[in-house]
C-alpha cells in the first residue's frame, strides 16, 4: 500500500515537471497523425536529408541513432548542436537554414516522439 | 592498344602499354581494365594466397585501387585522401603524403568519405582532395608540385572521382548532386597545373562548349545539330543554375579522336514536379575535344530524371562487328538500367537494352527518338508530390553504379558488377540553401521482388548485341570494380569481403578469399620480381555499404526482402586495408625478373 502511494506521488511529480515546462511537447493521434508544429518538425527533418546520415526511422547510420541520443539530450544542446554542428564529427551547422531555425523546436519534438516510441517513423499527417 | 599514330608516347602511356605496370586507374585510357598478364590463370587461381597486406589506416569506404609503376606502389586513402608509396621490394614507405582538409567537407559529403584513387603522368601523382583541391605531388619525394581549386565545398561541392591523365592534361570533375551543384569537367595543364577549359553540364552555349551548328545529339533516327540555348530552354527560369549534372565518374579518352568521354549526373532536386523540362544537359553522355573541351555530340539517356539515374558510369571504348562491319563504339552501362552503345565517332545510337531484364521504369528505349518509353506506374513525375510510388525497378543507386565493368579482350565480353535492388520513391518540394542538402524525395530500396532474393548479379555483356551472355547471381551489390585477364580469368569483391575469381567463359566460381571488411574497391593486376600479383582493398561504405543499410530498421516495406539488408551486418563491418595475392612458390620458375 504504501509503496502504491509512492508511486502515485511520483507520477503527479512527473505530470507536473513535464506541465511545467514541456507543455505539449508533441500531440500524436494512431502514431502518425501529429500536431502542426511537430509536423514541420518532420517536415524539416526530410527537407534536410537527415536520414542519410541518421537512417529513415532514427536508428543511426554514420551518425548516431537519435532514438537513443534524444534520451539524454537537452533540448538547449539539441538547439545549440543545430546551430554550431559537430563538423569534426560529420554533422553539419544548420545555423544558416532558415528551416531549421524557425522549425527546430518542432524539430526536436518530433524526434522526441521518435525517441519516446510514441511517433512512428515514416511518413506523418496532420492530426484533423 | 589505343595508342597508334600519334606523336612521342607520353611516358604514362609507355607506362601503361607494359603490363606489368598498373599506371591508371583502368590500367588503360579506354576503361578496359583488363591484362595481358597470364601467369595466374584459370587453371591455377585455385591457388591464389594472400602475398601481403598493408592498413590504410582509415576506416570507411575503400573505392579505387593503387597504383603501379615499376619497383612503386601508391597507396590511397578515403577522407582526409592520404597518399603512400610503397617500395615493393620490402613494402616500406618511400614516402607519405597527408593533406590536412577542413573537416567542414566531411558533412556535405554525406554519407561516406569515397576517393576513387590516384592517377600518374608526367613523374607525378595526382590526388584530387575532398574538398576539390587537386594536388600534383613529385613521384619520387611526395613533394607538393602544384595545387589547384575546382570547387567550394561551402556551397556543396566536393570531389570523389579519380583525376584521369590523358595526353598533356589533367580531366576531374566535381561531386555534390544532392546540394544543387552545376556540374562541370575541368582540364588542367599537366606540368603547371594551369586550368585550360571548363565545360559546364548545364546553361548558356558558352559555357557548355558546344556549337549549336557542330554539336550532333541523335534525334529522330539521326544525327543532327543540337540547335542554340539546348540546355537552358529545358528549364524553368534559372533553375539550371542549380541543375547538377556532376561529374564524379570513370572517364575515357580515344587518343585518335582526340576526344574524351564522360556521363553527366542527376539534375537539381530530385522532386521531378519542381523542375519542369528534359533538364538538358543532366543525364548525358559527352564526347569532347580534349584540347578545347568542345563537345563533338551529346546523348541525354533519361531525359527529366524522376528516380535519381546518374550517368556518371564509366565509358568504355571498345571496337565491336556489328552486321560484318568493326565499329568504334563507347559502351556504358548506365544507372537506369539500359546498357548503350554508340558509334563514339559520331554519337549514332546503336544498342540500348536492359543488362536486368527486371528493369522495369522504362518498357524500352526507342531506337528512333533515342528517348526511354516511361512506365507511367512508376513515374514520380506523374503521380506528384507527396505520393510514394512503390516497386520501381532499379532503386537510385541504379542497375550500376560508378564500380566499373571490365573488357575481356580475347572474348570481347564486358563484365559487369551490379546491383538487383528496387525502390519506393516519394518525392517532396524543398527550397535550395546554398550548402544544405537539395534532395527533395524519401526512398527505401529492397532487393528485386520475384528474383532470386539477392541484390546483385555478376554478368557477362555482349557489347554488339546487347544481350545478357551468363549471369551469376549475388547475395549483395557487386560494388567492386571488375578486372579481366588474358589468364581467362575474371576478379571482383563482394560486400561480404570476398575477393572471388570466375571463369570468364561461364562466370564458374574458381576461388574465393574472405578479406576483413566489404570490398568496393576496383581489382587490379602486376607483375614485380617476374610474378604477377594480384590486390584489391578492404573497406566497406560508400552508397552500399551506408545507403543500402538505411533499409535495415525499416519494417515496413519489402517484407521478407529487408532480410537481406539485414544480413549484411552479420558478414562485415568498417575496415581498411590492402590485399596482395600471389600464387605460392618461386618468381624465377614462371618468367624473368625484371
Amino acid at each position: 500500500m504504501r509503496k502504491a502511494i509512492a508511486l502515485l506521488i511520483l507520477t503527479v511529480a512527473q505530470l507536473a515537471s513535464v506541465g511545467a515546462d514541456d507543455v505539449k511537447l508533441y500531440e500524436v493521434r494512431d502514431g502518425t497523425k501529429v500536431d502542426a508544429k511537430t509536423l514541420m518538425g518532420w517536415k524539416t527533418w526530410r527537407a534536410l536529408a537527415c536520414e542519410r546520415c541518421h537512417g529513415q526511422a532514427q536508428e543511426g547510420l554514420v551518425g548516431p541513432s537519435l532514438v537513443e541520443r534524444l534520451k539524454v539530450l537537452s533540448k538547449d544542446d539539441f538547439h545549440t548542436l543545430m546551430q554550431n554542428g559537430r563538423p569534426d564529427k560529420g554533422m553539419p551547422p544548420f545555423g544558416g537554414s532558415q528551416m531549421v531555425m524557425q522549425n527546430w523546436e518542432g524539430l526536436y519534438a518530433y524526434l522526441k516522439g521518435r525517441s519516446d516510441g510514441a511517433i512512428q517513423p515514416g511518413h506523418l499527417y496532420p492530426i484533423e | 592498344m589505343l595508342l597508334t599514330g600519334l606523336a612521342a608516347a607520353t611516358d604514362l602511356e609507355t607506362a601503361m602499354s607494359d603490363s606489368k605496370n598498373w599506371a591508371a586507374q583502368a590500367g588503360d585510357y579506354a576503361n578496359h581494365r583488363y591484362s595481358d598478364l597470364n601467369q595466374i590463370n584459370a587453371t591455377n587461381v585455385g591457388k591464389l594466397q594472400v602475398a601481403w597486406t598493408m592498413s590504410t589506416g582509415v576506416l570507411r569506404g575503400h573505392e579505387g585501387s593503387p597504383l603501379v609503376i615499376g619497383d612503386t606502389m601508391y597507396i590511397h586513402t578515403p577522407f582526409p585522401n592520404n597518399v603512400f608509396a610503397v617500395n615493393l621490394k620490402d613494402q616500406s614507405y618511400k614516402w607519405k603524403y597527408e593533406p590536412k582538409q577542413d573537416a567542414q567537407v566531411i558533412p556535405v559529403m554525406c554519407c561516406d568519405t569515397v576517393n576513387r584513387g590516384l592517377a600518374y603522368a608526367d613523374g607525378k601523382i595526382f590526388l584530387q582532395q575532398a574538398d576539390t583541391t587537386l594536388v600534383a605531388l613529385d613521384a619520387n619525394s611526395g613533394e607538393v608540385v602544384w595545387t589547384a581549386k575546382n570547387g567550394d565545398p561551402k556551397i556543396g561541392e566536393t570531389n570523389t572521382n579519380a583525376p584521369h591523365i590523358f595526353k598533356d592534361k589533367v580531366i576531374t570533375g566535381i561531386s555534390g548532386g544532392e546540394f544543387g551543384v552545376r556540374g562541370r569537367l575541368i582540364a588542367y595543364d599537366v606540368k603547371t597545373g594551369k586550368k585550360v577549359w571548363t565545360a559546364w553540364s548545364t546553361g548558356p552555349d558558352a559555357e557548355l562548349l558546344v556549337d549549336p551548328k557542330k554539336t550532333m545529339t541523335w534525334t529522330n533516327g539521326k544525327l543532327a545539330p543540337i540547335g542554340a540555348d539546348s540546355s537552358i530552354k529545358t528549364w524553368k527560369g534559372d533553375q539550371w543554375k542549380l541543375g547538377g549534372g556532376t561529374t564524379w565518374g570513370w572517364y575515357a579518352y580515344d587518343p585518335k579522336l582526340n576526344l574524351v568521354y564522360y556521363g553527366t549526373g542527376n539534375p537539381g532536386t530530385w522532386n521531378p514536379a519542381q523542375r519542369p523540362g528534359d533538364n538538358k544537359w543532366s543525364m548525358t553522355i559527352f564526347a569532347r575535344d580534349l584540347d578545347t573541351g568542345m563537345a563533338k555530340w551529346a546523348y541525354q539517356m533519361t531525359p527529366h530524371d524522376e528516380w535519381d539515374f546518374d550517368g556518371v558510369n564509366e565509358m568504355l571504348l571498345v571496337d565491336v562487328d556489328m552486321k560484318g562491319k568493326k565499329v568504334p563504339v563507347v559502351v556504358h552501362f548506365d544507372r537506369n538500367g539500359f546498357g548503350y552503345t554508340l558509334n563514339r565517332e559520331t554519337g549514332a545510337l546503336l544498342v540500348a537494352e536492359k543488362y536486368d531484364p527486371k528493369v522495369n521504369w522504362a518498357t524500352k528505349v526507342d531506337m528512333k527518338t533515342g528517348r526511354p518509353i516511361v512506365d507511367k506506374q512508376y513515374s514520380p513525375q506523374t503521380t506528384g508530390p507527396d505520393v510514394n510510388v512503390k516497386d520501381i525497378c532499379p532503386a537510385a543507386l541504379g542497375s550500376k553504379d560508378e564500380q566499373p565493368a571490365s573488357y575481356d579482350r580475347k572474348s570481347g565480353l564486358i563484365l559487369v558488377p551490379t546491383n538487383h535492388v528496387c525502390m519506393t520513391y516519394e518525392p517532396f518540394n524543398v527550397e535550395y540553401t546554398a550548402g544544405q542538402p537539395y534532395v527533395g524525395a524519401t526512398l527505401t530500396m529492397f532487393p528485386t521482388p520475384g528474383s532470386h532474393g539477392g541484390m546483385g548479379n555478376f554478368i557477362a555483356w555482349d557489347p554488339a548485341q546487347g544481350k545478357i551472355v551468363w549471369s551469376k547471381p549475388e547475395k549483395f551489390s557487386v560494388w567492386s570494380g571488375a578486372l579481366t585477364t588474358a589468364g581467362d580469368v575474371a576478379f571482383y569483391g563482394t560486400l561480404e569481403g570476398y575477393l572471388k575469381a570466375v571463369s570468364t567463359k561461364d562466370g564458374k566460381e574458381l576461388w574465393k578469399f574472405k578479406t576483413p571488411s566489404g570490398i568496393i574497391g576496383n581489382v587490379f593486376t602486376y607483375q614485380y620480381g617476374g610474378k604477377q600479383y594480384v590486390g584489391v582493398y578492404s573497406g566497406i561504405g560508400g552508397w552500399a555499404g551506408i545507403g543500402m543499410a538505411a533499409g535495415l530498421k525499416e519494417s515496413t516495406e519489402g517484407l521478407g526482402a529487408v532480410g537481406g539488408y539485414k544480413e549484411l551486418a552479420k558478414y562485415t563491418t568498417l575496415g581498411g586495408s590492402l590485399f596482395i595475392f600471389a600464387l605460392p612458390g618461386d618468381a624465377s620458375a614462371t618468367s624473368a625478373a625484371r
